[in-house]
């Protein structure tokens, strides 16, 4: 078959979402098919001008190409996913999460902010109420994306997970003396937590920070308030790390932290597990709390910094009890059975 | 700087104008830019699809990216070039070309619809609205300067692209075979090669590499080829990655390039990197800029006789042939196209 993937683009920006489109490519391109991606330009501020974006998408005709049909659309993030196919799969990675947050959240909220705001907020509602069900398929990617668009939009879908990228590379090579906490540093990752929860532990934890920061003042912001916290000679920030040094990483940390705030799904949350690492996460933290079992491959804390810090006590002291979490999270992972040839047979089914 | 490179998607279609932005942004961040490419699928049937892309690109906004400007905007094609930005440079492969010079002509599209006449004049009131807002236009070739120029009476600079892996590109002892790698789709007239082989006097053997942009063209040419018995002198070698492509070249005796109006035609520049002479013809367009005839090949009418001759020429005399090639693999070296050029022009123009 021929088939198309529709995902949105934000330039010079890499990162989880475009990895999941570059994975399915291959793994249809694998089973024997033809698959390409396209990438829909979105800029999502001011919400004013989302409506037009909106618009663009429908715009487009991508039912065939050089007098031959596209046999199928897989559409993964808004807007992208509104493009018009009379066989459109959706795969839904992102809604537009600003147009359904409630308004306090301190986070991603705002909308409502600015000018037209309820409007475009009410647009987007009607748009994906009525072109999501267009599609012949419904598929999420987690229980935490597929249970938001039933409470936001009254929608079904099916949860589908998919790999990380380069799942088979991923290795455990011992349990030493630090935790690893690889993600962009951004308010939502919840760094910050991670931080205010060191200033309460009782034992000397050492925390690796991986990652690049969105926006380039945040980084001095955190060792700011880690200086202030007191525990900066507990931290290390190590900033970009390609493929390769990142799992090397993984393969000898004690243990990962991971306490985002309502995540979609979390590929540090698989990496770790296939790493055979116990997770720590936080009970609204979303997407791991589908993978961590508590006291089983990891912990779930309160998402206070007494809490958390209880947490990475307990892992940083007993460190049998995070080595069998750890390896109780791989045969988790193995059992789940998470793999490409699952996610093309259930999308072409 | 940060660069977009704002460009078209044809799905599952991969050619020249796919390797040229490519090339382009692996250049650009060669030179220390961020660069990245920014694509919507394209298809131009039936007319009235054109007028919604040219919207769609209209509506997008690529000024910046999460609060950071983008600081220039490369155009390379209609209708991607349309999209705002206030400091945007034109860099063209072509324009929209069923709306100028392929109006009414053997490979015409839109002039078959009903609404192909409005659609055309909306298309160059765009062109003519929009392409002079930039802050500089290139061209890659002076065919298409020549024809922004006639069709739209705009002034532009001709900016020569290099092809991908130029310097990989050998020379090797050739073989018994002519070597024709392109799209197979009808601008780049396979057909002639099929009927000027019909003619030959010698043995000649040709190399046919390329995927067709229409699925059912393939077929279309092996049953022509069938039916002027000269199956036995061809192989479809398909789509075939850089490596093999590099090793064709190689080892050809020579290479067959008779696109008709080419905007420019990578074709040519790797013949002659590879040291191979060219055998194209005199409505060719793009290679003309570079190949010389009787110096570095044969540029000849466009008739399966006279395509037949050249091909029996070089077939015969290995040792011209020879010499030609080394006199194309000079006559690059001369030309200066080089990515090099091409990032300080384009990024200067911010």
């Amino acid at each position: 078959m021929r088939i198309l993937i529709a995902t949105t683009q934000v330039p010079f920006v890499w990162g989880g979402a475009e990895a999941h489109a570059e994975g399915l490519r291959a793994a249809l391109c694998a089973a024997g098919h033809a698959a390409e991606i396209i990438r829909i330009p979105f800029k999502g501020y001011p919400p004013q001008r989302i409506p037009e974006q909106m618009l663009a998408c429908r715009l487009l005709d991508v039912t065939e190409s050089c007098g031959a049909p596209i046999d199928m659309l897989i559409g993964l993030k808004f807007p992208a996913y509104l493009i018009p196919h009379p066989n459109k799969v959706l795969w839904i990675a992102d809604q537009y999460r600003m147009a359904y947050e409630p308004r306090e959240h301190p986070f991603v909220g705002g909308l409502l902010e600015f000018p037209a705001g309820r409007q475009v907020r009410a647009l987007i509602h009607a748009a994906d109420r009525r072109l999501i069900a267009d599609a012949k398929a419904l598929l999420a990617n987690s229980l935490t994306v597929a249970a938001r668009l039933k409470r936001d939009c009254n929608i079904d879908a099916t949860a589908l997970y998919h790999p990380p990228p380069h799942a088979e590379q991923f290795v455990c090579a011992g349990y030493e003396d630090y935790l690893f906490f690889p993600s962009r540093l951004t308010h939502f990752k919840r760094q910050a937590l991670a931080l205010r929860a060191l200033a309460h532990t009782r034992l000397p934890i050492h925390v690796r920070f991986a990652g690049c920061a969105d926006d380039p003042a945040y980084l001095p912001e955190l060792r700011q308030l880690a200086n202030e916290l007191g525990v900066a000679p507990r931290v290390e920030w190590l900033g970009y790390l390609d493929d390769e040094e990142k799992r090397r990483q993984y393969a000898r940390a004690l243990a990962v932290v991971f306490p985002p705030e309502a995540e979609d799904y979390g590929y540090v949350t698989l990496e770790a597990m296939l790493s055979s690492k116990a997770v720590i996460t936080c009970a609204d933290s979303g997407g791991p709390l589908e993978f961590v079992l508590h006291e089983r491959t990891g912990l779930i804390a309160d998402p206070t910094p007494a809490a958390l810090a209880a947490a990475l006590d307990r892992v940083w002291a007993a460190r049998d009890e995070a080595r069998a979490w750890g390896e109780a999270g791989r045969a988790r992972y193995d059992d789940l059975a998470i793999s490409w040839h699952t996610v093309v047979r259930t999308l072409l089914a | 700087m940060r660069i977009v490179i704002a460009t078209v998607q044809v799905p599952f279609v991969r050619g020249g104008a796919e390797a040229l932005a490519e090339g382009l942004r692996d250049a650009l961040r060669a030179a220390g830019h961020t660069a990245d490419i920014v694509a919507l699928p394209f298809k131009w049937y039936p007319p009235e699809c054109i007028l919604d892309q040219m919207l769609a690109w209209r509506l997008l906004d690529v000024t910046e990216s999460f609060g950071t400007p983008t600081d220039l905007l490369i155009g390379l094609r209609f209708p991607a070039y349309l999209v705002p930005h206030p400091r945007k440079v034109l860099w063209l492969l072509h324009q929209h070309r069923t709306a100028y010079e392929w109006w009414d002509h053997p490979f015409a599209d839109l002039s078959h619809y009903p609404n192909g006449l409005e659609v055309r004049d909306a298309i160059r009131r765009a062109d003519g609205a929009f392409i002079p807002q930039a802050q500089a236009v290139f061209t890659i070739s002076a065919t298409v300067g020549r024809r922004l120029k006639e069709y739209c009476g705009i002034d532009s600079a001709v900016l020569h692209p290099p092809p991908a892996h130029a310097a990989r590109f050998y020379h090797a002892a050739p073989e018994d075979y002519l070597f024709f790698p392109s799209r197979l789709s009808r601008p780049k007239r396979q057909e002639l090669v099929l009927q000027a082989l019909a003619q030959t006097r010698q043995p000649v053997r040709v190399r046919f590499a390329g995927s067709a942009d229409e699925p059912a063209h393939a077929g279309a040419l092996q049953r022509l080829a069938s039916k002027l018995h000269v199956q036995d002198r061809v192989d479809w070698l398909g789509s075939i990655g850089d490596d093999d492509k590099i090793h064709q070249y190689a080892h050809a005796l020579a290479v067959v390039f008779p696109p008709a109006d080419e905007d420019f035609g990578y074709v040519a520049l790797e013949a002659m990197l590879a040291a191979k002479p060219v055998i194209t013809c005199t409505d060719s367009g793009g290679p003309l800029e570079v190949v010389e005839h009787g110096k570095t090949g044969l540029v000849i009418e466009p008739t399966p006789a006279a395509f037949a001759h050249a091909m029996d020429t070089l077939w015969e005399d290995r040792a011209r042939g020879a010499a030609w090639g080394a006199a194309g693999r000079a006559r690059i070296e001369r030309l200066n196209i080089t990515w090099d050029n091409v990032v300080r022009t384009l990024a200067g123009c911010s």
